[in-house]
């Protein structure tokens, strides 16, 4: 490499080295899209959150409907059961009312 | 065109109402049961359509043998009908009234197998039998103490040796006895009949 040249590239150097001023209203772009990006971040989580309750909200709603359900359900079987087995002891008592009557007018038939 | 909505609306209802009506089987309450209801110490009633029979079916879980039996019988069934009133003294109700009730659930379907009366305690017993080609579809038990009233209307097929699986609810397989009985009676007044 020939002196002049090095000299150019050691100029150009030089000066892209050279300490400059920052552009006017840099520090403040800066902190302004810094803090922003704070906000923006710090927003998202908040919208995280809320969703996230929300969904523990609903699944709450849902599931208590659900077992609410469940529990009228079993509720209303067990009394429906309950009324099935009064009819049949009810028709179990008459059954065997018939059954002594026709039983002792057969002993009695047969004296 | 609001008439015209309203006389469809109108249609359609007089024409769902007695579809409604059909689908359960099950007879209104007799006039004579309320004045029954009114003089009992005592009253059980029990009304359970086909659906309702299919929901309790649902919570018989087969803990046991008897219960297992109980959901088999009941699945099958259209309705169950029953009353059941307890006085405290004697001659809370008439013969008429016995009669009228009789009546009241009385169809040219049913036939009766058992019908007894005593003068002497009061006592009546009706036992009828729906049959449908052979089949029991139906039973209908009307039976009158001097303090006690009870009425059952099963409706559907009933099977006697399913009846008779009903350990746990005695009386029912006494059903099977009862048939045996109005039977042995047949046969005995076939034969004093063939004597004669």
């Amino acid at each position: 490499m020939e002196p002049e040249s090095i000299d150019d590239f050691e100029n150009e150097l030089r000066q892209s080295l050279e300490r400059r001023p920052a552009p006017p209203g840099f520090k403040r772009r800066l902190i302004e899209r810094r803090s922003g990006r704070r906000t923006q971040q710090q927003r998202g989580h908040a919208v995280l959150w809320q969703r996230l309750a929300a969904s523990v909200a609903l699944a709450c709603v849902l599931g208590g409907g659900l077992a609410w359900r469940h529990q009228q359900e079993q509720r209303q079987g067990e009394a429906a059961r309950q009324q099935v087995l009064t009819a049949l002891r009810v028709t179990s008592h008459a059954l065997n009312k018939v059954n002594e009557r026709l039983t002792s007018h057969g002993r009695a038939d047969q004296e | 065109m609001k008439n015209r909505i309203a006389i469809f609306l109108l249609a359609a209802a007089a024409l769902a109402t007695p579809a409604l009506a059909q689908t359960s089987p099950l007879p209104l309450p007799s006039p004579v049961e309320k004045e029954l209801a009114a003089r009992a110490s005592n009253v059980t009633e029990v009304t359970l359509g086909k659906n309702m029979l299919a929901f309790a079916a649902k919570f018989m879980n087969g803990k046991d043998k008897d219960e297992t039996n109980t959901r088999q019988l009941i699945e099958g069934l259209d309705g169950i009908y029953v009353r059941e009133y307890e006085f405290d003294k004697e001659g809370q109700y008439s013969m008429e009234q016995i009669e009228q009730l009789r009546k009241y659930f009385e169809t040219s379907e049913w036939s009766p197998i058992v019908r007894e009366r005593e003068r002497k305690t009061g006592e009546t017993t009706d036992v009828m039998v729906k049959l449908v080609n052979g089949e029991t579809r139906g039973m209908f038990i009307l039976s009158a103490e001097p303090k006690e009233l009870s009425i059952v209307l099963i409706l559907g097929p009933i099977r006697m040796d399913e009846l008779g699986k009903l350990k746990g609810l005695g009386g029912l397989s006494a059903l099977g006895d009862v048939e045996k009985n109005t039977q042995g009676k047949a046969k005995e007044k076939d034969k004093k009949g063939g004597d004669q």
